[in-house]
């Protein structure tokens, strides 16, 4: 049996955490997970402390990557075969991990990514945000040859060599995308499982509409710019 | 040309530049590290000024004829290479951060655990 870690990062996710990780408990009792608490100015602290939860509390806010990456960090430390990350907020389901965990153990693939446009079942985002992600999506396959359809999906799996790769070598903001272009030209094998999202219920996604225009040029150049710093490791 | 007046005020100029740079240098409010660029930029624009000949041979072959362009053009140019390099820096150093954070985080956990178990 492999020792798999969900990573958890959480910025001012009280109201989600507790169900979040008594859902973890009964589901899947075989995992450790590491709440990662990015510095929260709500009393995610306290919670976590009280429901005697397994969490790290970075003394100041660091953005998604940072707080992934010191998920990642743990891991290595602590010699863990598989990290899965998956949102605070709830949006992912932990049944799921279980079949992550199968595709990984056998040797399928080196990356599992939770995709809701596999099955198109469950919460599928606005029509806007699609868009704006197939192009991504698109950009991804022609700069590496990646087949993935969600590159936003922030619930994932990786193996050992990952977890290290990923502890030195994380983007800071936006990491999803540009993560998967650098599993790729690291030779990894990658995955899509189809899984339902639910709609977030409380706290607002990290990408409002405002910042939509700047994320997507921020997150091409980054991919762009990955693909020719990684150019000749294939 | 430059005239002898704006030389003289040139050449004043640069001494001050040295004089507030050694001064912040001696007061360890500068690490010497990051000063050697402005230090390198200041004795080169102090040799231009000193020696306006050269300055005037040198920028002529660049195709351009005022000594004063090609003083603001050199200035400008150093300044750039300024900016990127200070960039650079807080670049590393932003990444040196991040890897405190997060094993300082990592470390708070494990005492917390310790002292835990020693109740």
């Amino acid at each position: 049996m492999s020792k798999v870690l969900l990573i958890i990062p959480a910025y001012n996710e009280e109201e989600s955490l507790w169900s979040l990780i008594e859902e973890i408990k009964t589901v899947c009792p075989y995992v450790d997970y590491l709440v990662v608490n990015d510095c929260s100015s709500d009393d995610t602290d306290r919670l976590l402390s009280e429901l005697g939860a397994n969490y790290i509390t970075l003394p100041c806010n660091m953005g998604i990557g940072g707080a992934v990456q010191s998920g990642y960090r743990y891991a290595a430390q602590n010699e863990y075969d598989i990290a899965i990350q998956i949102d605070g907020d709830g949006q992912h389901d932990v049944r799921f991990v279980k079949d992550m965990v199968k595709l990984i153990e056998d040797k399928q693939a080196d990356v599992v990514i939770g995709s809701r446009f596999i099955d198109k079942e469950g919460f599928q985002s606005s029509q806007a945000r699609r868009i704006g992600i197939r192009i991504l999506s698109m950009l991804i396959r022609l700069m590496c040859g990646a087949k993935v359809k969600d590159v936003t999906s922030g619930f994932r799996a990786v193996n050992r060599r990952f977890i290290e790769l990923f502890a030195e070598n994380y983007p800071d903001d936006y990491p999803e995308p540009e993560v998967i272009v650098t599993a790729k030209l690291y030779g990894a094998v990658i995955k899509e499982l189809p899984v339902v999202m639910r709609e977030r219920t409380t706290g607002k996604s990290s990408i409002n509409l405002k910042r939509s225009i700047y994320y997507m040029i921020k997150v091409s150049l980054a991919i762009i710019i990955c693909r020719i710093s990684l150019g000749f490791r294939r | 040309m430059m005239t002898d007046k704006l030389r003289i005020l040139l050449i004043i100029a640069v001494l001050c530049y040295f004089g507030v740079i050694l001064k912040l240098l001696k007061d360890k409010a500068l690490s010497l590290k990051y000063t050697l660029l402005w230090l390198f930029s200041g004795v080169v624009l102090g040799l231009m000024v000193l020696f306006p000949g050269a300055l005037a041979y040198i920028i002529h072959r660049f195709g351009i004829y005022s000594e004063m362009n090609g003083l603001i053009f050199l200035c400008i140019g150093f300044l750039i290479i300024i900016c990127i390099a200070l960039t650079s820096i807080v670049t590393r150093q932003n990444k040196k951060i991040r890897v405190l954070i997060q094993e300082v985080a990592i470390m708070e956990k494990r005492l917390r655990e310790v002292e835990n178990e020693k109740e």
